[in-house]
């Protein structure tokens, strides 16, 4: 598990570097706006009041947005999303890309258990996520130090902890599809829908309160954003982890009992239920 | 004891059924050569011999374990060459030589790596993104051979490589076996396969159609004899002849004729005429081959 671990990890490194130092250059640019912002103060909220109702709602209502946690809330609100990608396109290529293009045969052929190594890659994505988020908290509490928002480097790390649980689930709803699905492609299809649609339902549920509890069904719901500097809601941080936990062993139990595919089989398909398959002889590529 | 049994062994994907209650014996130490066409059912077979699928039904057994319940145990114990050979792009030969033995839990013994890269003329260095398909083969051949494993399994092992290299792979497998491995192997290159394996096991449709001594088999086959006499002769004599039949009459004192198993009856039968040549032409492994998959009925089952 180690050796995979470790594997997995140096093949995340370009992908943690670039998603790392994007995220980190929008701290360095999201927190020294909170001075301008502060410093007009009054020119921003009368700018704000000119947006249309139903767009203020979507986000919230913008109402604390002259507080740190508020406007920290309005830069962050698409954190999820943004990092989601990478959490969606890495959980459904996590098991599946090596598969689809024929490596993990060999792989396999290694005396490593499924699990085991199943536990490695997701302790390297784990890894990787939370490497990412690490370089991101950089970017937004390094210009603390000349900036007048008073938020200590402590209470910076729990939005972001709020949004790794949230991307956790993102990613591990695309490695459960990856299993489940006949290729990767779908699995990051399907799994991203789940993230966008989260976003957007919650979003509108401030519209229309009949929607709220479809939101609440779906991950972005309980993300926190900026007001997590006033406290990391514990349970629902807890919460999206059990979730994230139980998809990962779904994930774990169906690639433990299922073929591993070769390249070159292609998409299998949805296949039907053996009682109605009936059995033909045409020669396959064996 | 055997270093790979099969027992009714069956396998479908879907609908299309890959192996039909393969049976299936291969004995320590030996080097056992599978034939079959293209989806016959050759690497189906040695993918449920490592658990990378499971098999519908029947059972297998390798070096004395069940692979669907100690799947680890044996891989440990076997070095497997896939079919279609896939690695990293990005890395080198080297880099992915040390990965696979860090899944070994080893490190990687460089000693022995440079012989055999050097053997097998392996530049580790390059990434695999510039290296020809031979070249990836060669780096799918080193891993195999590298920790040494009791039991080979290779699916094809010299496509892919030029006839030098071909020939240090067969010398390779042949090292193996004098260390004591038990070396499987699938391939269409029939002369390879009557070079160095000690038997062969022939497959058509998932169904194991023959098993038997190399040379032997190739003793059974068909040859092909063409005579000329030194008169004219009446050949309706050797036509009846059992296993004999006339293939073509060129003229009058010369024809071909087909032989089935030993020479005996054509020797007595001929010792009535005036000879004045005799060539036969040997059968060759893929002349066995062929005439199971030229016929509806294979020879076993007509039996």
């Amino acid at each position: 598990m180690g050796a995979e671990f470790l594997h997995t990890l140096v093949r995340f490194r370009g992908r943690i570097l670039a998603w790392g130092l994007a995220m980190a250059a929008l701290g360095l640019v999201v927190v020294p706006f909170y001075d301008v912002y502060v410093s007009q103060e009054e020119q921003m909220l009368q700018f704000i009041e000119n947006y249309p109702p139903e767009f203020l709602a979507f986000f919230g209502g913008m109402t604390a947005i002259n507080t740190p946690a508020g406007f920290l809330d309005s830069q962050l609100a698409m954190l999820p999303v943004i990092l989601g990608i990478f959490a969606v396109l890495a959980g459904s290529a996590l098991l599946a890309d090596d598969e689809e293009s024929g490596r993990l045969d060999l792989i396999m052929a290694h005396p490593v258990s499924r699990l085991s190594l199943f536990g490695g890659r997701l302790a390297a994505f784990v890894a990787a996520t939370l490497a990412i988020l690490t370089l991101c908290w950089l970017g937004f509490v390094l210009p603390l130090r000349g900036s007048s928002m008073d938020v200590s480097w402590g209470q910076m790390a729990l939005p972001l902890l709020s949004t790794f649980a949230v991307v956790l689930v993102f990613g591990m709803i695309a490695l459960l599809l990856s299993m489940l699905l006949s290729s990767r492609r779908k699995a990051a299809a399907s799994a991203g829908g789940v993230m966008v649609a989260g976003f957007f339902l919650s979003g509108f549920a401030n519209l229309n309160a009949d929607l709220k509890p479809v939101a609440r069904a779906l991950p972005y719901e309980y993300f926190q954003g900026g007001f997590a500097i006033n406290g990391l809601n514990v349970a629902w941080f807890i919460g999206l982890l059990a979730v994230s936990a139980l998809f990962a062993a779904l994930a774990a139990w169906l690639f433990q009992r299922r073929d591993i595919r070769v390249g070159g089989e292609g998409d299998a398909g949805w296949s039907r239920p053996r009682f109605l398959s009936k059995p033909r002889t045409e020669k396959l590529s064996t | 004891m055997t270093a790979i049994t099969t027992n009714k062994l069956s396998k479908s994907y879907g609908g299309v059924i890959a192996l039909r209650g393969l049976d299936l014996d291969v004995h320590l130490g030996e080097i056992f050569g599978f034939l079959g066409p293209n989806g016959a059912g050759k690497t189906t077979t040695i993918r449920c011999l490592l658990d990378l699928i499971r098999s519908d039904s029947g059972t297998a057994n390798v070096l004395g374990l069940d692979p669907q319940t100690d799947p680890v145990g044996v891989r440990a114990r076997v070095g497997y060459l896939p079919g279609e050979l896939h690695l990293e792009d990005n890395l080198t030969g080297r880099r992915i030589l040390r990965y696979f033995s860090a899944l070994r839990g080893r490190k990687l013994e460089s000693d022995n790596v440079n012989v055999l890269a050097e053997r097998l003329r392996l530049d580790l260095d390059q990434p695999v993104k510039n290296l020809s398909k031979g070249n990836k083969q060669k780096i799918g051949l080193v891993q195999a051979f590298l920790h040494q494993p009791e039991l080979l399994l290779l699916d094809e092992p010299t496509s892919g490589l030029d006839p030098l290299v071909q020939q240090e792979v067969q010398g390779l497998i042949r090292e193996a076996k004098a260390k004591g491995a038990t070396v499987f192997f699938s391939s269409h290159v029939m002369s390879e396969v009557e070079a160095i394996a000690e038997r062969v096991g022939i497959i058509r449709e998932g169904t194991l159609v023959e098993v038997a001594n190399t040379a032997a088999l190739i003793d059974r086959a068909v040859h092909r004899v063409k005579v000329r006499f030194q008169s004219p002769v009446d050949t309706d004599v050797l036509e009846r002849v059992p296993g004999l039949a006339v293939l073509s009459q060129d003229d009058l004192d010369g024809m071909t004729l087909q032989v089935e198993g030993d020479m005996d009856g054509l020797v007595k039968a001929l010792a009535a005429y005036p000879v004045a040549r005799i060539e036969t032409t040997r059968a060759s492994l893929e002349d066995v081959f062929l005439a199971y998959y030229q016929t509806d009925e294979s020879p076993t089952e007509e039996e």
